[in-house]
């Protein structure tokens, strides 16, 4: 029996007073496109801190591809892609320095040149990243997330900072993998983007998991009609509350 | 052999620092601030004095320059988020540490050896033949020492949270009270411990004083070199050590030599416990750090 892509539970993170993330029970399935979602402030990017080995929890246990996230770095990480969120890249640095960063770190055999075809960043293997567009380096950091052909991609706000064709890529990136039998769990804030790639959602709200489900099951729980949006099922299940966070999502 | 799993992050540290200016400007900068030939240390070492040089680059400069080099390589990229690439990597913390401490040291290296080998193209052209080992020698134990500062920079940098508490507890403390003024420190140190006022043109022989003065890195540095170089027994630069032991000339600079004459000379103030002190410099900060920066939240 294969272990779930990703499990926690229990899980909980707290700053101080402030409880960011709290008693996350989630389980991802191998081989699924999970949709990480929520507003901004929700949690999604602490759990993806935690699953990633950034931050360490204040309680709970988790396994990612059956792995120690926390003790077991080196076997969970060579199994798995991040394009994280709120990064820089190595502005002194090129494209392909980057890539072989990661490829040699992996022990992958991965051609720079071709990940950087496939992100579109083809006729900038060469320059240095400090002279990237956000966009660019998003698709740079998307790059670096498909070396090795990871069991597991991670992506967190993989839509930020790009343009419409950026957003087909990351759809595409995620479809061709998903073919290829790799689980991607992503996260958006942006909730509209999302129901077209993903087998399943889950919404995290104010540090809690309020729903998880496919699309349609989730419309069948809120009662809502075949053609409401993750939008409307968010505004039904946060019974319109969510002005609290909206401001800075 | 596999290359070790930190390997690819060494090498980043290095071709980063490569691709900076920081570190073709500090080449020429060592060579004019070490070449310093003087008829005194002329008339004691002969062509040797080329030798000297090296150490004076390595003194003053060289570490001001490598802890330059090196004090935002992690506290940087935690501020920037670019450590998430290296913690999303199949590599332990320690791999991060390991690779940052020997990327940054060889790219902090590379201009250091520029300036030796023109150093001793100048000196071997005006002063004749030095002895290759003993030039070979000091150049070894100045890599170990820029090794050493660079281990020192990346722990202040591992445990820091942010630019400006680093950049003060490397250059205002580590820098400036350690490297710098430990003379001063030292002494006084000393003086309130044992109660004896000390005076630093005519120094008492205690080995205690002389060992608290050498536990400055720089000191004990500047001890081995001196060894090497076969000057004397003192943490200070060998001008001023011949200045002491082979013109009489009274000046405070402490010399065991001097301090102890007749006098047996406790075995700890041996030269090469310099080099002991240096690998404590060199492990102790960067294993206290390492066991936080396991530990800690880095994003």
């Amino acid at each position: 029996m294969t272990p779930p892509a990703i499990e926690t539970d229990e899980l909980s993170k707290q700053y101080g007073e402030t409880v960011a993330i709290d008693a996350l029970n989630m389980t991802v399935e191998q081989g699924e496109v999970y949709g990480f979602l929520g507003p901004n402030g929700a949690g999604k990017s602490t759990t993806i801190n935690l699953l990633m080995d950034y931050i360490k929890p204040t309680s709970g246990t988790a396994r990612v591809l059956g792995h120690d996230p926390w003790n077991d770095v080196v076997a969970c990480h060579q199994r798995v892609g991040i394009c994280p969120d709120r990064f820089e890249t190595y502005e002194s640095l090129s494209a392909r320095r980057h890539l072989e960063l990661v490829i040699d770190t992996k022990r992958a055999d991965d051609d720079p040149r071709a990940l950087l075809e496939r992100v579109g960043l083809a006729d900038a293997v060469e320059r240095p990243a400090g002279e990237f567009s956000q966009g660019m380096e998003q698709r740079l950091a998307l790059a670096m997330s498909l070396v090795g052909a990871p069991d597991l991609l991670i992506l967190d706000e993989p839509f930020t900072g790009l343009d419409p064709h950026g957003v087909a890529l990351v759809r595409d990136v995620v479809e061709a993998e998903s073919e290829r039998g790799a689980t991607v769990f992503f996260s958006s804030h942006v909730l509209g983007q999302v129901d077209l790639v993903c087998d399943r959602i889950g919404i995290l709200y104010e540090g809690d998991l309020i729903v998880e489900g496919t699309l349609p099951a989730l419309r069948d729980t809120c009662d809502l009609s075949s053609d409401a949006t993750v939008e409307d099922i968010f505004m039904t299940l946060t019974d319109g509350s969510a002005s609290t966070t909206e401001r800075d999502a | 052999m596999a290359l070790p799993r930190w390997f690819p992050v060494a090498r980043k540290e290095a071709v980063t620092l490569f691709k900076s200016k920081a570190i073709w400007t500090l080449a020429p900068l060592l060579v004019v601030w070490g070449y310093g030939p003087t008829y005194e240390s002329w008339d004691v070492l002969g062509p040797n004095v080329t030798v000297g040089f090296v150490q004076v680059a390595g003194s003053v400069l060289l570490p001001l320059g490598v802890l330059l080099l090196t004090y935002r390589s992690i506290i940087e990229e935690r501020t920037s988020g670019s450590l998430k690439f290296l913690l999303g990597l199949p590599l332990t913390r320690t791999d991060i540490l390991v690779g940052k401490v020997c990327g940054r040291s060889v790219g902090a290296v590379v201009p250091f050896a520029l300036s030796t080998v023109v150093l001793g193209t100048i000196g071997g052209v005006k002063f004749g033949l030095f002895s290759p080992l003993r030039f070979i020698g000091v150049f070894l134990v100045t890599v170990l020492y820029i090794v050493v500062l660079v281990s020192v920079a990346t722990a202040a940098s591992a445990v820091t949270t942010s630019a400006v508490r680093v950049t003060g507890a490397l250059f205002g403390g580590f820098f400036l009270l350690l490297t710098l003024g430990w003379k001063r420190i030292g002494v006084g140190i000393y003086s309130a411990v044992t109660g004896n006022a000390v005076n630093p043109f005519d120094p008492p022989a205690d080995g205690l004083l002389f060992a608290i003065l050498r536990v400055s890195p720089g000191r004990a540095y500047r001890t081995v070199t001196n060894w090497i170089l076969g000057v004397g027994n003192s943490g200070g630069q060998y001008t001023s050590v011949i200045d002491v032991l082979y013109r009489g000339v009274s000046t405070n600079e402490y010399v065991v030599d001097a301090a102890f004459s007749g006098q047996a000379v406790p075995v700890y103030l041996h030269e090469s416990l310099g080099l002991v002190i240096l690998l404590f410099w060199g492990v102790v900060p960067l294993v206290l750090a390492g066991y936080r920066f396991k530990r800690g939240d880095l994003a």
